[in-house]
Parts: structure tokens; C-alpha cells; sequence
């Protein structure tokens, strides 16, 4: 007698031959209406996003958590959780006013209780053996207290002056975990199954692999438009521009400038490079060839970076005059260093120097650490050396720049690039240039009190003021080279409506399909 | 037979230790060597000097090295592989994850390039002489001549791109879930979870990657095999067998690919060393979550625990694989085996 195959089976069976045939195309396109996948380049250190700063995946943090304040596409703030804020007159209470509908995803309510768990009490717990402190706790540190008086009113008081505090409501690891989950499952817990408040919810994670987020239906900004969002972790550019020609995904993120622009003309997609509010510098010492200020400034006066922008980035890197992106609050608008081969050549001749008597400097480059960066080092050298600077150019890693910061042995010039998707001024000069911060190579004595000025400076007009100056006095002494903003190159579907932020933050919340 | 299996394998094994430290010291000292400072990398902006020193204290890299090496030794015996400075999880939680795929990555690229060494060797061996065989041999050489990790590109341009057939990231379609993890190996995950669709999935997204690990593989083992079985061919039993009018194709089968069998697996033992190295690459051009693009993502960002551990990990591997070719080389030839 024969047995009969039973029904769940065959259908089991026959959806699993289904999908070894069937071309993925056809899946992607059964799947493309409800949900969008993302070749992203980076994937999170950990879920619990107090613990690390960096700036490469606090997109997929603000996917599932939210800061207590928002950003424009511009980069200014504007009200999220936080509805309004205030500094009091004695310049070291900041008030906080919250949104009383906003849901953690385990339906349980933000409140002012959360973000003094956030901001004061969780920075402050002891670690354990062989644990790490969570980096809010560095950023947090001259908080003293958070008061209480309602549920959708805070008082942040610190020690002392914080000017730039508000910025930090919305930047790196300022994110709001839920007190009451955190406390009941432990740390480990909540970084394995984290509950935020933000857009999304985390469905899935596979370290390195992917990470499936489903739409918060109870978001306090509306639901979002595309319900589940796959993040596909590729870290190789060549395979996410792959997966965006091969229709894989729907939206990929840093790819390769040259082959972003070739995207663009392909049909039914759309690419583009866009600038962001991160900068790229060179760092610069007073050693070796650049001891003398007038070889560091003829080295600025001789990088044609408008030159530069189109030949590497489409002439969508804007060139920068001082350490910050434009537009933002410490940018001079009236300020502008020119390009001037003569007077690079004039600087050098008085120093001494000139094209067949060259100055020699070291100068080292990441090769892959942001997009063409070896290639801009190479033009940089060559238009220093039609002036008369010799520079060797030296490959390096960023782990050795850092080792080289960090021990104060960085050659003459190291190219880099530095996040500030803040804006803020203080994220500029105040951690660039003083001569004090771990984060400056020119260790410049005479800039060491305006920055200490500037970073207690509570009147939000002067301290502004203050950094403008401060950057152009840093460029005009010739202790800093500011190139140009960074760029974030995307390539996605025509059908996706995309939304571009000068945070370069990936925010699938605020994309729709068209049609 | 299964014990006498056994014996030689500890026995291979036992000689496997003194590698392992061996390998474990010389990583170790290699790190340190390097000019980058993993603490460096990790630190959040407004951290000062003396921020820098606590996490360094916590660590434990303000040790000196003998010191910092006795602690990492003494904590792995004891099953503990510490902290990783970047994820902030522990090593053996973040290895966890990623070894099982990269397991069932080499395990079907093996599979592929046995299967297709033996059954090109075999196609090699019956074509001699002829134009085909010439035809064959060119393409042998082409294959080993590009390496694995350009054929993995090509395999993404020509499968994912250009005809959109296959897909050539991750481990699993993107509108399916991930069975509940078992035993880490999805293949077997979606078999326990009853999930054919994600099953299929799974097998799709490991074709392309087992592919271009097995071009390395295949034609290597197709030369060796071909070679062995001409040189076998002419063997007195193959005469005598040939004499009791066995056909040619149990002489071929049975007899010679038995005696011949003994150089192949040799090279596959040291090939299949040379694989796990190639998922590196593979797995980062795959997208493929495994234990190659875990030691990427340490390396860039100096993670010095998962480094350490990674490297130990495969160094286990293949000497666990060496021992085991090892064993299968002893039982099937008894002239090496011990008295």
C-alpha cells in the first residue's frame, strides 16, 4: 500500500525546491514592497549603545534607540523625545522637557526616570571584573546630578560648566535605554535582547551577518513607512556595489566614489556623493620639515582642493578653509584660505626652500580608511612638490596613527578624516586643536587658553563667536590643514524614496517606496 | 579499527601541543610588536591621558609581556579566551558564533573539491591521449593560475551581477527568519526547525563561497589523482586483475583509485590547511559571517584578545585536520601503521 506524502510536508518541501530555483530576483521582488535591505559597511561592537562611540553605526543604533534630542538634514537640532530645552541663568543646570507619549518596543513608557538611568546613574555603576566602563561615562562626567521633578521634566546639573551638552543629547552613545528592562534582565541581557524607543525594533541579529529590524507600530513619530528593514553587514565596497547592480538589495551604503558615479547612469538606479559635516584634515606637527610656519602654510596655500574635489569626489567634497564642515555654527563664512601656488612658492623661498632646493617632509596615508584617501594623499604630494616640498609618502593603518597621536611621534603630516555628524564647534576645534586633548597633533601652547575659555564659555553666542575665531586663527598661525568635508556615497533603487541628512546617518524611518 | 583510529588520533593529536604553544607564543609576540594601541582606537572623545591608562590597567596591558603571556595562557586552559576590547563580549561568545559557519564553509568547499578533483582526476585519467585530456589540463591551469579570492569575485560578478541566479551575501535570504540556533550550523538549524525554505536558502548562499574555495582545491587534487592512477595503471595487480577478466571500470574503481588514492589524500590534507587561510578573503567577499571576517574586523580595530584567539582557533583546526588526513592516510595504507 502506498503512503501517502502528508500535505504540510509537500508544501514544506516544495517551498524549499522553490527557493533553491527560484532566481533571487523573483524573491526580491515578492519582498521589495514590504521591506528594504541595506548593504551597510559596519556592524554594532554591541547592542547596548551607551558603551561605544563610534560613529560608523550610530545609524543602526538610532534605528532602535533614540536620543533625547533630533537632528535637521542640516545637522541642527530639533525636538525629538526632548520637546523643549533650556540652560538656567547659572549656566550649569540644563532643563528638559519630554514627550509624555513616547513607548519603549516593550510597551512601557519613557520617562524623565530613563534618561536620568541614562545619563547619570548607569555611567556611575561599578564595573565588573574584566568589564569596561560604558563611554558615557567619560562623555557624562561633569554631570553631578539629574533631577526629577515630573515625569517629562529633567534637570540636568553639572559640576561644572558643559556648554556643548546640548549637542550631546544627540550624538555619539547619547541614546536612552529603558531603566526599569535594563535593571530587571542585566546588562548582558539588554545588549543580547535590547528594547529601545526608537523607530524599529530589533527582530534579528547575526553577528556580522545581518541584523532584521521590524517597524515600532507605536513609534511616537508615526510608524514607519517601510516595515522591516534587513541590514545586510558587507564590509567588502566591490560586493556592495555588487549587491545594489545585482538587485540584491535596495539601497547600498559607501560605495566606492568612481563606481558611484558610474551607478548613477545605470537604469532604475539612482547614486549620488554627498557631503557631511565629518571633515578631512591633515594632521600636522612642528617637527621635522614643518617645524617652520611659513613651510606649513606655503603646504596649505599649494593643495588646490576645489581641484582636488573634482578629480576624486565629483566635486561634491567641499573644500573647507578651517577645521569644520560649513554651514555649521563654528564655520567663518567670511573666511577663506586661498589656493596660491605663488604664495606657497613666495613662503618657501623665504624659508629657504624652492623646487630644486625641496624641503622633506614624511607624509603619511590610510589607504582604505575613507573613500580615495590614498589617492588625495598622492595629489596632495604632487602639488607640494611643484612648490617645493619633497614629501614621502608612508601607507599607514589607523590603529598606528592613533599609536603615533597617542605617544605624540606623528611624522609632519598624516592624513585623516574626523566625525562630528554634531556640527558642534567643540567637536571641531575644541578637540582638534587643543593642545591639551588626546585628539590634537599640534600641540600649540598659544591655543591652549582660548580653548579652555571656550569650552566653559556658557553664553552660546560668544562661545560660537569664540570657535570661529579660534579655527581661523588655527589656519592662519599654520597649525592645522583642513581639506574638505567628508562625503557619504550612497547607491539605491529609483523606487526608494531616499532622504540625504549632513549627519550621514542611514535612516531608514524617513524612506518610503514610491508608487 | 576504530580504536587503533583512535589511538593514532591522540597520538597526533598529543604531538599537536607543543605547536600550539609554540604558535600562541609567537602570536602573542608578534601583537605586542606591532606599532598600534588598541586602547587608542576605543576611546571616546573627552578622554584624557589618565582614561587611557585605567583601560590599559583594565586590560591588563600595562603588564609587562611575560607577564601579560603567562595570564593569557593560564586563562585560556581554563576555557577562558578574556574580553574583546571592541565588541566588549567575551572571545569565546563572539567564536562561538562565527566558527560553526566558517565549519560548514570549508566542510562543502571540501566536499566540491574532492568531488570535483576525484570525478575530474577519474575524467582526466580515462581521457589520456587525448585532445580532451589537453582541453582539460588548460583549464586546470587557468583555474589554479587565478587565486581564490579574484574566482570568488568572478563568481559575484558572473552569478549575483550579471545573470542575478545566485545570491552571494550572508547566509540567508533576507525575507526569511533565522531558525533558532541550535547548533550554529544553519544547514542543520533549518533541518531541525523543519524549515525547508530556510534550509534551501542557506544552501544557496553557501554555493558561490564553497565554489571559489574549491577552485583551489579541485584541479589540484584532478593532477595528483591522474598522475597516481598512470603510475598505477602499470602495477603488476592491475595486470593480475585484468587476467580474471574484471571490466575495466572495477580495475579503475576498486583497484587502482584505491592505491592511488594514497598522494590525493596527502594533498588534500595539506590543501584543506590552505582552505581554512582562504576563507579570510572568501568570507569577506561573501559577506559570510565566519571566523575570517571576525579576525578582519580584529585586526582593523587591534582587538589583540579576538586576534589571539582567532589565530589559536585556526591554528587547532588544522592541526586537528592534519591529524585526522594523518589517521585516514594510516588506515588506509597498513604498511604505515604502527606494529
Amino acid at each position: 500500500m502506498a503512503t501517502a506524502l502528508p500535505r504540510r510536508e509537500l508544501l514544506a518541501g516544495t517551498a524549499g525546491l522553490l527557493a533553491l530555483g527560484v532566481p533571487q530576483r523573483v524573491l526580491a521582488q515578492a519582498a521589495a514592497r514590504g521591506q528594504l535591505t541595506i548593504a551597510f559597511p559596519a556592524d554594532v561592537p554591541t547592542w547596548d549603545p551607551n558603551a561605544r562611540t563610534l560613529a560608523a553605526v550610530q545609524s543602526l543604533y538610532k534605528c532602535v534607540f533614540d536620543q533625547p534630542l533630533d537632528q535637521n538634514p542640516d545637522t541642527s537640532p530639533r525636538p525629538g523625545v526632548v520637546t523643549a530645552w533650556r540652560w538656567r541663568d547659572d549656566g550649569l543646570s540644563l532643563e528638559l522637557d519630554l514627550r509624555d507619549d513616547v513607548l519603549f518596543h516593550d510597551g512601557s513608557r519613557l520617562t524623565a526616570e530613563d534618561i536620568r538611568y541614562t545619563f547619570f546613574e548607569r555611567p556611575r555603576q561599578p564595573v565588573p571584573p574584566g568589564g569596561r566602563r560604558l563611554d558615557t561615562s567619560f562623555l557624562w562626567r561633569r554631570l553631578s546630578d539629574i533631577e526629577v521633578p515630573s515625569p517629562t521634566r529633567a534637570v540636568m546639573r553639572f559640576s561644572e560648566p558643559m556648554p556643548s551638552a546640548v549637542a550631546w543629547l544627540y550624538f555619539l552613545a547619547s541614546f536612552v535605554v529603558p531603566k526599569a528592562y535594563v535593571e530587571r534582565v542585566g546588562t548582558d541581557a539588554f545588549a543580547r535582547e535590547p528594547v529601545g524607543s526608537g523607530p524599529y525594533r530589533l527582530r534579528e541579529y547575526q553577528q556580522g551577518a545581518r541584523i532584521v529590524l521590524e517597524a515600532h507600530e507605536r513609534y511616537w513619530g508615526g510608524r514607519p513607512a517601510i516595515p522591516r528593514v534587513t541590514f545586510e553587514l558587507v564590509r567588502d565596497p566591490t560586493v556592495r556595489v555588487a549587491a545594489i547592480e545585482g538587485r540584491r538589495v535596495e539601497l547600498s551604503v559607501d560605495t566606492p566614489i568612481r563606481e558611484t558615479l558610474r551607478l548613477a547612469s545605470v537604469q532604475g538606479l539612482a547614486a549620488r556623493v554627498d557631503p557631511t559635516a565629518d571633515i578631512i584634515i591633515l594632521q600636522i606637527t612642528n617637527r621635522g620639515g614643518f617645524a617652520d610656519a611659513r613651510v606649513r602654510l606655503a603646504a596649505h596655500h599649494a593643495i588646490d582642493k576645489a581641484a582636488i574635489s573634482r578629480a576624486l569626489y565629483g566635486g561634491n567634497a567641499v573644500p573647507i578653509s578651517v577645521p569644520a564642515a560649513r554651514g555649521t555654527p563654528g564655520y567663518p563664512a567670511d573666511f577663506e584660505f586661498p589656493f596660491s601656488v605663488e604664495r606657497a612658492s613666495a613662503l618657501l623661498r623665504e624659508a629657504g626652500f624652492g623646487p630644486q632646493n625641496p624641503v622633506n617632509i614624511t607624509f603619511s596615508t590610510t589607504n582604505g580608511f575613507f573613500p580615495n584617501d590614498f589617492d588625495l594623499s598622492r595629489a596632495i604630494v604632487q602639488m607640494w612638490r611643484r612648490v617645493g616640498i619633497n614629501a614621502e609618502l608612508e601607507t599607514i593603518e589607523a590603529t598606528t596613527y592613533q599609536e603615533r597621536l597617542r605617544a605624540q611621534t606623528l611624522h609632519e603630516a598624516t592624513i585623516f578624516q574626523w566625525g562630528n555628524a554634531a556640527g558642534d564647534p567643540e567637536m571641531y576645534g575644541g578637540y582638534l586643536l587643543d593642545p591639551n586633548s588626546i585628539f590634537s597633533a599640534f600641540k600649540a601652547p598659544d591655543l591652549a587658553e582660548p580653548v579652555r575659555a571656550l569650552l566653559a564659555e556658557t553664553n552660546e553666542e560668544r562661545r560660537l563667536a569664540g570657535y570661529r575665531a579660534l579655527h581661523r586663527t588655527a589656519v592662519e598661525r599654520g597649525y592645522s590643514i583642513p581639506l574638505l568635508q567628508g562625503v557619504r556615497t550612497v547607491a539605491h533603487q529609483q523606487a526608494l524614496a531616499y532622504e540625504k541628512y549632513d549627519t550621514g546617518h542611514i535612516l531608514p524611518h524617513r524612506y518610503s517606496f514610491r508608487g | 579499527m576504530a580504536r587503533l583510529a583512535l589511538v593514532l588520533l591522540a597520538r597526533r593529536l598529543a604531538l599537536a601541543v607543543p605547536i600550539l604553544f609554540a604558535v600562541s607564543a609567537l602570536v602573542f609576540v608578534v601583537l605586542r610588536l606591532l606599532p598600534a594601541d588598541p586602547i587608542a582606537m576605543s576611546l571616546p572623545p573627552g578622554a584624557s591621558e589618565a582614561d587611557m591608562a585605567q583601560l590599559r590597567r583594565d586590560f591588563g596591558l600595562d603588564r609587562s609581556l611575560p607577564e601579560q603571556y603567562a595570564i593569557w595562557v593560564g586563562r585560556m586552559l581554563a576555557g577562558e579566551f578574556g574580553t574583546s576590547i571592541h565588541f566588549r563580549r567575551g572571545v569565546a561568545e563572539l567564536v562561538a558564533h562565527a566558527l560553526p559557519a566558517t565549519l560548514e564553509l570549508i566542510a562543502l568547499g571540501l566536499l566540491f573539491g574532492i568531488l570535483a578533483g576525484v570525478g575530474g582526476g577519474l575524467l582526466l585519467f580515462a581521457l589520456r591521449g587525448t585532445p580532451g585530456e589537453h582541453a582539460l589540463d588548460v583549464g586546470t591551469s587557468l583555474l589554479l593560475a587565478i587565486p581564490e579570492f579574484l574566482w570568488a569575485i568572478l563568481l559575484v560578478l558572473l552569478f549575483g551581477v550579471l545573470l542575478q541566479a545566485m545570491p552571494f551575501m550572508g547566509r540567508l535570504d533576507p525575507a526569511l527568519t533565522l531558525p533558532p540556533a541550535v547548533t550554529g550550523f544553519l544547514l542543520l538549524d533549518a533541518l531541525i526547525a523543519g524549515d525547508p525554505a530556510a534550509f534551501a536558502s542557506a544552501l544557496r548562499h553557501l554555493l558561490l563561497p564553497a565554489a571559489a574555495l574549491a577552485i583551489g582545491l579541485a584541479p589540484l587534487v584532478m593532477r595528483v589523482l591522474r598522475a597516481s592512477l598512470q603510475e598505477a595503471i602499470h602495477e603488476d595487480y592491475i595486470a593480475m586483475a585484468r587476467l580474471r577478466g574484471l571490466p575495466e571500470h572495477r580495475v579503475l574503481l576498486v583497484h587502482a583509485l584505491k592505491n592511488a588514492a594514497l598522494p590525493t589524500i596527502s594533498l588534500i590534507g595539506v590543501q584543506a590547511g590552505f582552505m581554512f587561510g582562504g576563507t579570510v578573503l572568501v568570507e569577506v567577499i561573501f559577506a559570510y559571517p565566519g571566523l575570517g571576517n571576525l579576525m578582519v574586523d580584529a585586526v582593523r580595530n587591534q582587538d589583540l584578545p579576538v586576534i589571539q584567539a582567532v589565530a589559536l582557533i585556526y591554528c587547532v583546526l588544522v592541526l586537528c585536520l592534519n591529524a585526522l588526513v594523518d589517521v585516514l592516510y594510516m588506515l588506509v595504507n597498513p604498511r604505515l601503521r604502527p606494529a
